[in-house]
């Protein structure tokens, strides 16, 4: 059978060209019997909408962003801490290993089989100036998605967190509505929010991943082997991904670069106290025991 | 088989006489049964449409031109216009075009432009020696501007659905819409289609030769004076300054584009009820209920609309319409030329806001690809929805002027081909060339706008 | 049916009334939203979200009011052309499918309230569910005030509107 999987963005994005791989080699590994069709550019609804028609089971498969599943499954939020990962390395060695099978795994009893992780990059502050210091994020109004966490963060910082839809980040930005706003380096490149804002700090203070996710109430009709040939073909696109993703990136802050964007490279940041701040929000979301093991032994990875 | 069933579905409800959104609805459930998909999925992606924070806009634009039309806004308006022009031939039909076009800035709705100017003008139109067809199709083709205007909810409803645009143009890259960029676009069009409506307003007036009382005297209004013109002006500028304060909001990061609308309702609210002191309780309470009611008849349509795009999209539909059209032609022009012919036949049967959602997916990524950019192709959509809205047999807007004028649909319709010809003219002229929508936001929001 | 045209103009009444406050409690939220960020500096930041709930409620409540005063737009260009006997018949149809797609919106909106019960709206900590709370309230009165005019085509009167 063909699975409908659902992702908001453009045919040709990495999540994308990773899934439609995916389903490629589930195709060869099942025989022709079982493959993947895309449904991109959001046609099939937000990643909210798309989230809970996986779970009625009127949509095989579903690639959001996991902050998606915040108000769903609590371990979804680990990943998400501020400053949890030292680096991507750090990120990779444990999302892509047994810490983030871990957190996939608890998807299954709020009704979703957890297939993959893909990394997304790391999120950085950008405003009209350098934010290299708490003082420097003192009291400035910082765009944030409607999320808890978000919220959490940007306070955390001593910031004014200002929800507000992505459409019109660019002319707050630019009518100084909002002092700063966040992301990665593709989104602030296609945005061109460095038109308004244009001195990016690698702050680097959240990573929040991809995930990629399946129906449980279809899973359950699948075989074993169909089940097994669907988790490895998941896996493997991991590899996929990365490899397209990680030029985009580095395409993304040259071309910001190009654009007249300032760079506040991390080294030149005071991570030691962001961190320090964001401390309160660690205990404010892992709030069980379980959680707050699985916190540690993402730490502790070397 | 499940596309034959939604479209026969819609089609043969829609002959019924069901309501537009119930049928759309019902057609999507009944697909939904067909393909076998849990119909939940259906109410989940109504609520969805529905649940969009601009979208706040609507109900607070709805209400902002409930309050001017109940508050006296209108009359205040509508003396200017009258000062201005009313001494020449044709002079009422003439000061309505103005009235109507600057009515339409206050309210951004071409209905209740027609229920405000209409219930005003046409009524001293026909007693003053003017055919009602003519009053009725003033009063409603130049209310279509305020579909253009930075008031419009519609152009809320057109950001919405044109968020997922991506592409480049010229070098550019596309991404979604801002409603900060869209707002301005329309001043240049509606003022060229005010122009228009002047002219054909003026040759139909001379060649019918209104205004002319029973016994067939000519009888024009005498010029009041300079004075009393600047008087009238200044008497209608708070009105007229529901524009201004949306822009000052917007452009000075007061608010968001959505929650200007917000500030539009209270700057109403404060205009009418503490400094015109127009506004009784009674008449609060109608705007408030009436702008509740419009806001749910509007509200659904689009809730159901998003549950037809999501059952098109399911099915595939818009990339096999957008195959088919690029088979047919891969000249800009001729695409263009297409895309306007096929929305001008569907806003024959569609209302607005489901015009709106559900051509915006399958046209504006081929406009794109045809150098349109998502604020021209706005302009095109808008206009080419608003030309639906004074169309039999689903005009909302001749409806209403039809109803306030006393006249049939069809009376109307005789002698209105000069105003959709000014319509069309503006259509084309958004089509073909790019600065006339984008030249006019560029400059206002200091950035390229296309 | 004077029993449920009492009934139904009031529980018209009141959809309209609780649409009226939740219009004036969504222009007083965003409005509070605005000049605490513009001048306090500090934007609450469940605003967003309990915006979302109200226009639902406006929506639905107003949508519904609308049924019942006959305020949605429908093509009836066709049906006029035909025989009055057949035209009453297309009009007992409307009706039925109205109540049809009311009950619809009641199931469909129980359904989707059940599967998102666990999940929780951000900054507001309260059940997704709430979301199709005003979906079903209105999928109810659609299909209530559908009968009532399905009852009035046989009894061969009007449904007096509730409002003006
Ligand atoms: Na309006
Ligand atoms: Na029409």
């Amino acid at each position: 059978r063909t699975f409908r999987s659902a992702d908001v963005h453009a045919k040709d994005f990495p999540t994308n060209v990773a899934v439609v791989a995916m389903g490629a080699e589930l195709s060869k590994a099942t025989g022709g019997k079982d493959t993947i069709k895309v449904f991109g550019d959001s046609s099939l609804g937000s990643e909210k909408d798309t989230v809970e028609q996986v779970k009625i089971g009127a949509l095989d498969m579903v690639r959001v962003s996991s902050a998606s599943f915040h108000g769903i499954v609590p371990e979804s939020l680990i990943p998400s801490l501020p400053f949890l990962f030292r680096d991507i390395e750090h990120f990779r060695k444990t999302m892509y290993g047994p810490q983030g099978d871990k957190i996939l795994a608890a998807f299954d009893k709020a009704g979703f089989v957890g297939l993959a992780f893909y990394e997304s990059g790391a999120r950085s502050m950008y405003a009209k100036k350098p934010i290299k210091t708490l003082a420097d994020i003192k009291g400035l109004k910082v765009r944030v998605q409607p999320s808890d966490l978000m919220v959490s963060l940007v306070s955390a910082l001593g910031a004014s967190p200002t929800p507000m839809p992505y459409a019109e980040v660019y002319t707050g930005l630019k009518t100084g509505l909002i002092d700063a706003a966040e992301n990665n380096y593709p989104s602030f490149d296609e945005s061109k929010h460095y038109e308004a804002a244009p001195v990016y700090s690698e702050t680097m203070h959240v990573m929040t991943p991809e995930v990629l996710v399946f129906s449980k109430k279809v899973w359950d009709t699948l075989t074993k082997q169909e089940q097994a040939a669907i988790r490895t073909a998941a896996h493997n696109s991991i590899a996929t991904y990365v490899k397209l993703w990680e030029p985009r990136e580095k395409d993304a802050r040259a071309a910001v670069v190009k654009a007249g964007a300032k760079i506040v490279p991390a080294a030149e940041i005071d991570r030691k106290s962001f961190i320090a701040a964001e401390k309160p929000v660690w205990d404010k979301f892992a709030t069980t025991p379980q959680l707050k093991a699985l916190v540690s032994e993402i730490v502790d990875a070397k | 088989m499940a596309l034959t069933v939604l479209c026969l579905g819609f089609v043969v409800l829609l002959l019924l006489g069901v309501p537009v959104a119930i049928a759309i609805g019902l057609a999507c459930l009944a697909t939904f049964a067909v393909e076998g998909l849990p119909f939940e999925t259906a109410i989940q992606m109504m609520v969805s449409g529905m649940n969009v924070f601009s979208f706040l806009a609507i109900p607070f634009f709805i209400f902002s031109g409930e309050l001017m039309l109940h508050g006296g806004i209108a009359d205040k308006i509508v003396n200017f216009a009258r000062s201005l022009v009313g001494h020449w031939k044709g002079g009422l039909g003439l000061a309505n075009v103005v009235a109507s076009t600057l009515f339409g800035g206050v309210s951004g709705s071409p209905v209740a432009d027609t229920s405000a100017m209409g219930g005003v003008m046409i009524p001293i139109m026909k007693r003053e020696g003017y055919s009602a067809a003519y009053a009725v199709n003033v009063t409603t083709h130049a209310s279509l501007s305020g579909a253009l205007m930075p008031t419009s909810h519609n152009m809320i409803i057109y950001a919405f659905a044109a968020q997922a645009a991506t592409g480049m143009i010229d070098g550019t890259a596309i991404r979604g819409v801002s409603i900060g960029d869209l707002m301005f676009a329309g001043l240049v069009p509606v003022f060229w289609i005010m122009v228009c409506m002047l002219v054909a307003a003026y040759w139909q007036a001379a060649s019918h030769g209104y205004p002319r009382s029973v016994d067939g005297r000519s009888m024009v209004q005498r010029f009041p004076g300079w004075s009393a013109v600047l008087g009238a002006f200044i008497a209608s500028l708070p009105g007229l300054g529901v524009i201004l304060i949306i822009l000052v909001c917007v452009m000075k990061g007061i608010t968001t584009a959505t929650e200007a609308a917000a500030i539009a309702v209270t700057y109403s609210l404060l205009l009418t009820v503490v400094v015109y002191r127009t506004m009784t309780r009674v008449n609060l309470m109608k705007s408030l209920a009436r702008a509740s009611k419009t806001t749910g008849v509007i509200l659904l349509l689009i809730g159901v609309s998003n549950m037809l795009r999501y059952q098109m999209a399911y099915l595939e539909i818009p990339d096999a319409i957008e195959a088919a059209l690029l088979t047919a032609t891969t000249t800009p022009w001729v695409m263009l030329l297409y895309i306007n012919i096929i929305q001008i036949i569907l806003g024959i049967f569609l209302d607005m806001a489901a015009h709106i959602l559900i051509t915006t997916p399958l046209f504006l990524p081929l406009a794109i690809q045809m150098h349109v950019g998502p604020v021209q192709f706005g302009m095109m959509l808008l206009l080419n929805c608003a030309l639906g809205l004074v169309h039999p047999p689903v005009g909302t807007v001749q409806f209403v002027g039809c109803a306030i004028g006393n006249i049939s649909i069809g009376e109307a319709t005789k002698t209105a081909w000069p105003y959709y010809l000014a319509i069309l003219t503006a259509i084309m002229l958004v089509t073909y060339v790019p600065v006339f929508s984008t030249w006019l936001p560029s400059l206002i929001t200091g950035h390229p706008v296309l | 049916m004077r029993w449920l045209t009492a009934v139904t103009s009031r529980l018209s009444r009141w959809a309209m009334y609780i649409a009226c406050a939740c219009l004036a409690g969504l222009l007083c939220i965003v409005v509070y939203g605005v000049v605490m960020r513009y001048v306090f500096n500090d934007a609450p930041p469940y605003v967003e979200q309990v915006a979302l709930l109200l226009v639902i409620s406006v929506a639905m409540f107003g949508a519904a009011a609308g049924v019942r005063d006959a305020g949605h737009i429908g093509l009836d260009s066709l049906v006029a052309m035909l025989s009055p006997k057949l035209r009453f018949w297309c009009d007992i149809a409307v009706q039925v499918l109205s109540v049809a797609f009311g009950v619809a919106l009641l199931a469909g909106s129980v359904e989707m309230g059940l599967s998102t019960y666990a999940s929780t709206i951000p900054t507001l900590g309260l059940s997704e569910a709430f979301r199709y709370l005003p979906v079903l309230l209105g999928g109810i009165l659609f299909a209530v005030f559908s009968i009532e005019h399905l009852i009035a085509r046989f009894a061969g009167t009007e449904v007096v509107r509730s409002w003006h």
